[in-house]
């Protein structure tokens, strides 16, 4: 008995032990889509990095700062989204989550 | 109802013109969202949190955490780059590397960082750079954060410059890059790395392991993060895994693109003439938040309300925080905790409240620092289209009942 308190301390000495055993699962939250024209094309091009809410809390913006938005995604994170493609998103995004503004 | 009809007035002082389709909408600061509700789905180690998105994840802590002068672990707010964010750490084997322009390149265990390298303790707040973002009118780009995108913990861990030292810096190094373990989706996409110049080097900078006494959240960075106190956090890099020591700097979109604000006096710009030459958003304003009341709570009249909240600045030190109750014609003093956790740390504050009269009662808090700096009021904060570094006063409105 004493043996087996006296490993256990050794083991506690030197072994570290994560915050939270066999680690963390992220739940899924859904962030509904407004359905429109393109609402699949975009789904698929932005959905498949990162969550829908990343997308809609930017706020509702102009064409134009969707426009840049798409642009960036493509030219500085690599999105496989082609260059024909960009105006469907654009437009659904102005659409559907747009103040109005072109610029 | 009433609520109703103050967020409607807040709206309308907007007060946008559109011509054709272009905006000649003036740029403006109102006081940022305040009424959102936490989510009913909680995240590992969390309790619910304002949710902006799982993937990555991001969450903001709700006003009412803001009342103590340290923000528990599972209230603090998350915020992450990268979408892939391993989901398990084995403590046994992780380690950080330190390589580039050094004598010797090193790993170092997360073991023997804790027990070779002497341990130190701070405390200090934690703010995202767009905190507060859904003040900027019109909507500057990035998550619309409201009140909490911050917090304050204090971090135990190792000296950055001790373990640099250990590696030994070469002659030539002047910027070291740091990145942690969360992912892109593709491979093609670049990490978040951010870097430091090394003359910003300082003794307070730490490798955290420890958060209020105990491991860090995952979600905020389990196992070891870096701490930066007085900056915002853009730089304080989650399950930091990864040192190089650098003579040049790199292109890095996150440094010269994104967290940067006008290099001109004000720090400001308007939508249609963005300021082309730019600098990092680092050093935090002073700035305030009530966490008790919020907008709406109800109280009787000549109850006793002890209104409470926290103030903090880039570590200049909080001289006063005030209240005003008649829109800022005549501020009395709160009262501030001892200062005992340090200049980097919130002060917390209290200030006790006899409502006279029935009806709407708006409650301003106001602070100000050693450096003599003062919060404006948020319609006196200039534009950035990054919506970085608001500090308006804050203002609740509280309903009396007879």
């Amino acid at each position: 008995m004493i043996k087996k308190t006296v490993l256990i301390l050794i083991l506690l000495n030197t072994t570290l032990f994560s915050q939270v055993e066999g680690g963390i699962t992220i739940p899924y939250i859904n962030f509904p889509m407004k359905d429109g024209k393109g609402i699949y094309s975009t789904r698929g091009k932005c959905n498949m990095c990162h969550s829908w809410g990343y997308t809609i809390n930017q706020g509702n913006q102009s064409k134009q700062f969707w426009r840049k938005k798409v642009i960036k995604m493509i030219a500085v994170f690599k999105a496989p989204i082609k260059s024909e493609d960009i105006d469907e998103v654009v437009n659904y995004l102005f659409e559907n989550y747009g103040n109005g503004i072109d610029k | 109802m009433k609520r109703r009809t103050f967020f409607k007035r807040a709206i309308l002082t907007v007060g946008t013109a559109t011509i054709g389709n272009h905006s000649i909408e003036a740029s403006k600061t109102i006081q940022p969202v305040d009424n959102r509700k936490v989510s009913n789905i909680a995240f590992p180690e969390k309790r619910p949190l304002i949710t902006y998105s799982d993937r990555p994840p991001l969450l903001e802590s709700p006003r009412e955490v803001f009342t103590s002068s340290i923000t528990p672990n599972d209230l603090f707010f998350v915020r992450w780059h990268m979408p892939i964010i391993p989901n398990y750490i084995n403590p046994n084997n992780f380690h950080i590397n330190i390589n580039g322009l050094v004598n010797k390149e090193i790993k170092v265990s997360l073991k023997e960082l804790k027990e070779e390298f002497e341990q130190v303790e701070l405390t200090a707040v934690l703010q995202c750079g767009g905190n507060n973002r859904t003040a900027f009118k019109p909507i500057a780009g990035g998550i619309q954060w409201g009140v909490g995108a911050m917090g304050c913990a204090k971090w135990k861990g190792a000296r950055l410059s001790d373990v640099l030292k250990k590696a030994g810096l070469k002659k030539d190094a002047k910027y070291i890059g740091f990145n942690g373990e969360d992912k892109a989706v593709y491979n093609k996409t670049s990490n978040f790395v951010r870097e430091l110049e090394l003359e910003h080097l300082n003794n307070n900078i730490i490798l955290a392991y420890e958060m209020n006494g105990e491991d860090l959240p995952y979600l905020n960075g389990y196992p070891l993060r870096l701490i930066i106190p007085g900056t915002y956090s853009d730089s304080w890099i989650k399950m930091i895994s990864n040192i190089t020591v650098l003579k040049d700097k790199q292109k890095l979109h996150f440094m010269e693109k994104a967290y940067r604000i006008p290099d001109n006096d004000c720090e400001c710009e308007t939508p249609d003439n963005l300021v082309q030459k730019t600098k990092p958003i680092e050093e935090m304003n002073v700035n305030s938040l009530i966490g008790y009341p919020t907008t709406g709570t109800k109280v009787k009249n000549n109850s006793n309300l002890i209104v409470r909240g926290i103030a903090f600045d880039a570590g200049h030190g909080i001289k006063r925080v005030q209240i005003s109750l008649n829109g800022g014609e005549l501020w009395e003093d709160a009262t501030l905790d001892d200062g005992s956790q340090g200049k980097y740390a919130y002060r917390s504050f209290s200030y006790k409240l006899k409502p006279k009269s029935s009806g709407e009662l708006t409650i301003l808090c106001k602070a100000s620092n050693e450096k003599g700096e003062e919060q404006p009021f948020a319609k006196n904060i200039k534009w950035n289209h990054g919506g970085y570094k608001y500090n308006g006063i804050d203002k609740v409105t509280i309903e009396v009942i007879a």
